[in-house]
């Protein structure tokens, strides 16, 4: 599905390079759950970033898709994760000024999805998550798990084949933490999403099928579970 | 999606709604302002323009080699313009006001009488060239002894428009005429240059014996020079060439007016003049028309500057947002497309209540300006196609450059904090704030400067008094016993216990002379004296007196030259600028020396100079005539308890002067009247610089939280280690005041250069000095200041451990 070949990611500062990504080796398939896991400041973030194309390598090789990322212009880049991937955030970003309903919509409207198509998806996924009930409500009127849920719910509404999560229970409690991942293991095995998440957690990894631990930006070790 | 674009709009101004107030304050404030002017702007514009002849006529004048200009043409030369130059359609004059006086109707029983000020002599056809609409009758005064009364008139006259054929009896300066109502005419509008409520017809003039004597207003003569030319010219015609002919024309009836030169003021340029320097007069201020424009355009550029300001200032607070919507999908156009809604979300509201705010403002407004304005004379020309077309740009510019901002962020950053995250145009926001404040210290320097000269021109020594001094309107009907009469009038006034002094003269100072002419010399004149031209005043014995008008040298008038008037007792008395230009000495030996103008005259006195017409000008030479004056009795008198002695003074005023309206003013208020434009222009000034400095203070305030924000990790670490509140305001202010003293940097040479200008037009004017400046510098820096201490306070005193928290 993806494939990173001798991925860099550099700052230059007084002549001297700091890596926070350095060639870096990955491959990932349909179907996988990925875990990336390592202490702070070891590149986590950067990689899903890049992967997600929100940022840019500084050297290397990027497939998507079969797509050569690396060559993409930005258009063509941000019309590619638009259509395969779906964020969720740690903080879940959900907007403020928008219902849930409005929140799961957005992603459609940019899409220029017509309206009766988009009113069917919105509803068929707040009734595949239950929340149905709070259709109407603003983010600040619901809990970190249910305001997360809404974010996967909006990650999940344009049916992408890759779900990126940047610590996505990070601000839940225990509980919170576990529904979610079962969520997501959920989704992994019965729709085939593509998951591939950074995680603290050690209990969080093992829900996955694979965990990468990443130290000074290269991968340090790759654990098939 | 637009719905949902309006939505996400009303939802998120809500949300910040007190950034959204003050916003929108400062664009209503804006808009409202705009709105007014526009109105007069467009009320200026449209003077005159109901005409349908509007783009064929033309005013006549003569033009002086001395660059002076008459508009008053002798009556005569109208028909013979008409028959001798081809493309003049339709020559129609006007004596204008030259027939007030008193107009009576016999109702069998009783007299009903009034005082008409604004009666005209006009051609038969003047309401068909003019083109005012006649409800009544043919519209034609082609014969004698014809009337045309305008709506107001004929309503006052007989309760209603039907009042054709009927007539009145005429009372004016030609004797007693009555004259039959041929038509009624709508009321001419307020903004039409042209204006009479009675017009009376020209032809009935050609009579001597309805003349009355009065033989110079005979409408064959080209003796003297009374009436107004207007003439209709064929569509295409070359107005130059007929100029020329007129000229020619002129000249051959006249052969001593070579000099003379027969100018066309086409009837577009009779309101307003197309440039600064217009040979011809008009009615209109281009002055203050620009003034204006000029006002209302800064003020709406200071409210969209404001609005950029406060907007890119907030963008911090919608950064994530922004970023949140970039990952979900969002492209750059869409999110531009979203701000652009809220621009205009907001701008529609704030339009909407300046719309408001002018209708509930209206008739303040038009009470300082004496006008009858509304936004119904914005529905004529192209004006709010204009002005919708500004204000739609403006917000489309203003908008378009706070959704760009916005719609740039980086997304990555936005969503990982706000520390890492530089909203640009710092400097662009900071160059706003100081043309804001350039224009705002412009305002305020231009205001004290113009109540400065005000206050100058009020306090000028004028070299005579007019505090304390009424005028009362002589009468108006001359008949044999008039002169009795106001001798009997003056007499019995002077009786009464709190008048001082009493004067009978026919002009009063403020208001004019009685005439000017040239052809006066000292004896043994130089060559060129004859061209000088004086000022004439005609005067009783007490007018020095009772103005305190100081005497130099000589007596002044006296009761026994009064009697015979001054063509026979062949008397004058002059002012000091009268005896420079005659070209004596400034001594006692002038007394009793003769000048000639056409006879001799005997020089009975020399007056110092004084301000006989407002500072404007400079003191003109005048020559005083002594006479049995009845134009005008000027009391001087305690003006405590007024509506007790104007009582008594009506009462001897109706016995001697019985059917004859009493009219009266004050003669300060006279002078102050002069003043009109300088009042005018002093409040816009003050209005604008209010409206500016408030709508500047908004955008610093907007800056000032901005930093406050942005700082504000700064300033939790700062307080830690151990700064108090005041050197924290301090750091946050100072930013902000060296701003101010930028502006002021900037704005001073460029108000100096614009109030210098203005100064100009006044012969005696004030300097301008340093501290006019430094007071409007030392405003708004205060005003600047306790915008953005109140900001910086709050930051100060803020927890520092909840604001480093919450990064």
């Amino acid at each position: 599905m993806l494939s990173l070949k001798q991925i860099s990611k550099y700052y230059s500062s007084g002549g001297a390079k700091t890596y926070v990504l350095n060639r870096v080796d990955l491959d990932v398939d349909q179907g996988e759950f990925v875990s990336i896991m390592g202490p702070s400041g070891s590149g986590k973030s950067t990689l899903l970033n890049i992967i997600g194309m929100l940022d840019q390598p500084s050297e290397g090789y990027q497939y998507f898709l079969n797509e050569p990322v690396h060559q993409l212009k930005d258009k063509q880049r941000s019309a590619l994760y638009k259509q395969n991937i779906g964020f969720v955030f740690q903080a879940y970003h959900l907007i403020d000024e928008l219902t849930v309903y409005e929140n799961i919509e957005t992603p459609l409207l940019y899409q220029d999805v017509k309206s009766a198509e988009r009113k069917a998806l919105v509803a068929d996924i707040l009734d595949r998550f239950n929340i149905v009930g709070k259709k109407d409500l603003f983010p600040e009127q619901l809990s970190g798990g249910q305001q997360q849920l809404v974010g996967i719910a909006r990650a999940l509404i344009s049916k992408p084949k890759l779900i990126l999560a940047d610590e996505p229970t990070g601000n839940l409690n225990s509980k919170q933490g576990e529904e979610i991942m079962e969520l997501f293991k959920k989704l992994n095995k019965e729709d085939g999403v593509t998951v591939i998440q950074v995680t603290h957690s050690e209990k969080n990894a093992q829900y996955g099928s694979r965990i990468i631990n990443l130290l000074d930006g290269k991968i340090d070790s790759s654990i098939i579970l | 999606m637009f719905k949902n674009h309006l939505k996400i709009a009303f939802r998120s101004l809500w949300r910040n709604r007190a950034f959204s107030a003050i916003n929108m304050f400062g664009l209503i404030l804006g808009f409202t302002v705009f709105i007014f002017i526009a109105e007069y702007v467009a009320y200026e514009w449209n003077a005159n323009r109901f005409h349908q002849n509007f783009n064929q006529l033309s005013r006549l004048s003569f033009l002086y080699k001395t660059g002076e200009s008459n508009y008053y043409l002798p009556p005569g030369l109208g028909p013979t313009l008409k028959s001798n130059v081809p493309g003049i359609k339709q020559v129609v004059r006007i004596g204008e006001n030259v027939g007030s006086g008193v107009l009576s109707i016999n109702t069998g029983a009783s007299k009903n009488v009034f005082r008409e000020e604004r009666v005209s002599f006009v051609d038969g056809q003047f309401l068909k060239v003019f083109t005012f609409p006649v409800l009544q009758g043919n519209g034609l005064l082609n014969e004698p002894q014809t009337m045309a009364l305008s709506k107001t008139t004929a309503i006052k006259y007989f309760g209603n428009v039907n009042a054709v054929g009927k007539v009145i009896q005429v009372n004016n300066q030609f004797g007693n005429t009555d004259y039959t109502v041929t038509s009624v005419y709508q009321d001419m509008p307020q903004n039409s240059d042209i204006q009479a409520d009675v017009l009376l017809s020209y032809k009935t003039l050609e009579s001597a014996a309805l003349r009355n004597g009065n033989d110079w207003a005979d409408p064959t003569g080209l003796g003297s020079e009374y009436s107004y030319l207007y003439i209709l010219t064929n569509e295409n015609a070359n107005l130059s060439q007929i100029s020329a002919q007129a000229t020619n024309l002129w000249h051959k009836l006249k052969p001593d007016s070579k000099n003379d030169h027969v100018g066309l003021q086409p009837f577009q340029n009779l309101h307003i003049a197309p440039g600064f320097s217009y040979q011809f007069q008009t009615y209109g201020s281009l002055l203050l028309l620009i003034a204006f424009l000029s006002v209302a355009m800064l003020i709406i550029v200071i409210a969209w500057v404001n609005y950029i300001n406060l907007s890119t200032a907030q963008a911090l607070n919608r950064a994530r947002e922004v970023g949140v919507r970039k990952v979900l999908g969002a492209s750059r156009g869409q999110l531009t497309l979203q701000y652009l809604t809220e621009t205009f979300v907001l701008t529609t509201i704030s339009l909407g209540v300046a719309m408001l705010m002018v209708l509930m403002l209206q008739a303040a407004y038009n009470s300082f300006l004496e006008k009858q304005l509304s936004l119904a004379v914005l529905n004529a020309g192209w004006f709010w196609l204009g002005g919708a077309t500004l204000i739609i740009s403006g917000t489309l510019l203003a908008g378009g450059y706070v959704s760009w901002v916005l719609s740039s962020f980086n997304p990555l950053k936005t969503i990982r904090s706000k520390a890492f995250l530089k909203v640009g145009g710092l400097s662009l926001r900071r160059g706003l704030v100081v043309f804001q404040f350039v224009t705002s210290i412009i305002f305020i320097i231009a205001t004290i400067v113009l109540y400065e000269q005000l206050q100058y021109m009020q306090n000028q020594d004028l070299g005579m008094k007019v505090e304390q001094r009424l005028a009362v309107t002589g009468p108006s009907i001359i008949n044999s016993s008039q002169r009795d009469n106001s001798i009997a009038f003056e007499n019995e006034v002077r009786q009464l216990p709190f008048v001082k002094q009493l004067s009978a003269s026919n002009n009063i100072p403020g208001q004019g002379y009685n005439f000017s002419t040239a052809g006066i010399t000292k004896s043994n004149a130089n060559p060129g004296d004859d061209k000088k031209s004086y000022a004439m005043l005609i005067v009783d014995d007490q007018f020095f007196k009772t103005y305190d008008i100081n005497i130099k040298y000589g007596t002044g008038f006296t009761l026994p030259m009064l009697a015979h008037g001054w063509t026979k007792t062949k008397k004058v008395v002059l002012n000091e600028a009268a005896v420079r230009q005659l070209g004596y000495n400034d001594n006692n030996a002038i007394i009793g020396q003769k000048i000639k103008w056409n006879n001799d005259f005997e020089i009975v006195g020399v007056v110092k100079d004084y301000h006989h017409l407002g500072l404007h000008e400079q003191i003109k030479p005048m020559i005083f005539l002594p006479a049995v004056a009845d134009g005008f009795f000027t009391l001087k008198m305690e003006t405590a308890n007024m509506s007790t002695k104007m009582e008594q003074i009506r009462s001897l005023y109706q016995k001697n002067f019985p059917g004859e309206p009493f009219s009266y003013s004050f003669l300060d208020e006279v002078y102050d009247k002069q003043y009109k434009t300088e009042y005018q222009l002093g409040k816009i000034f003050i209005a604008a610089a209010f409206t500016a400095v408030l709508i500047a203070c908004m955008g610093l305030l907007g800056l000032a939280m901005f930093a406050a924000r942005r700082r504000i990790k700064e300033i939790g670490i700062r307080k830690i280690l151990g700064a108090n509140v005041f050197s924290l305001v301090n750091l946050i202010s100072a930013d902000f005041l060296k701003l101010v003293v930028v502006a002021l940097v900037v704005a001073s040479p460029i108000a100096w250069y614009i109030m210098h200008r203005w100064l100009e037009g006044f012969a005696y004017r004030i300097t301008m000095q340093w501290w006019m400046f430094a007071s409007a510098g030392l405003m708004a820096l205060f005003i600047a200041f306790a915008t953005v201490s109140i900001q910086a306070i709050k930051a100060a005193v803020s927890n520092p451990v909840k604001s480093l928290r919450s990064e």
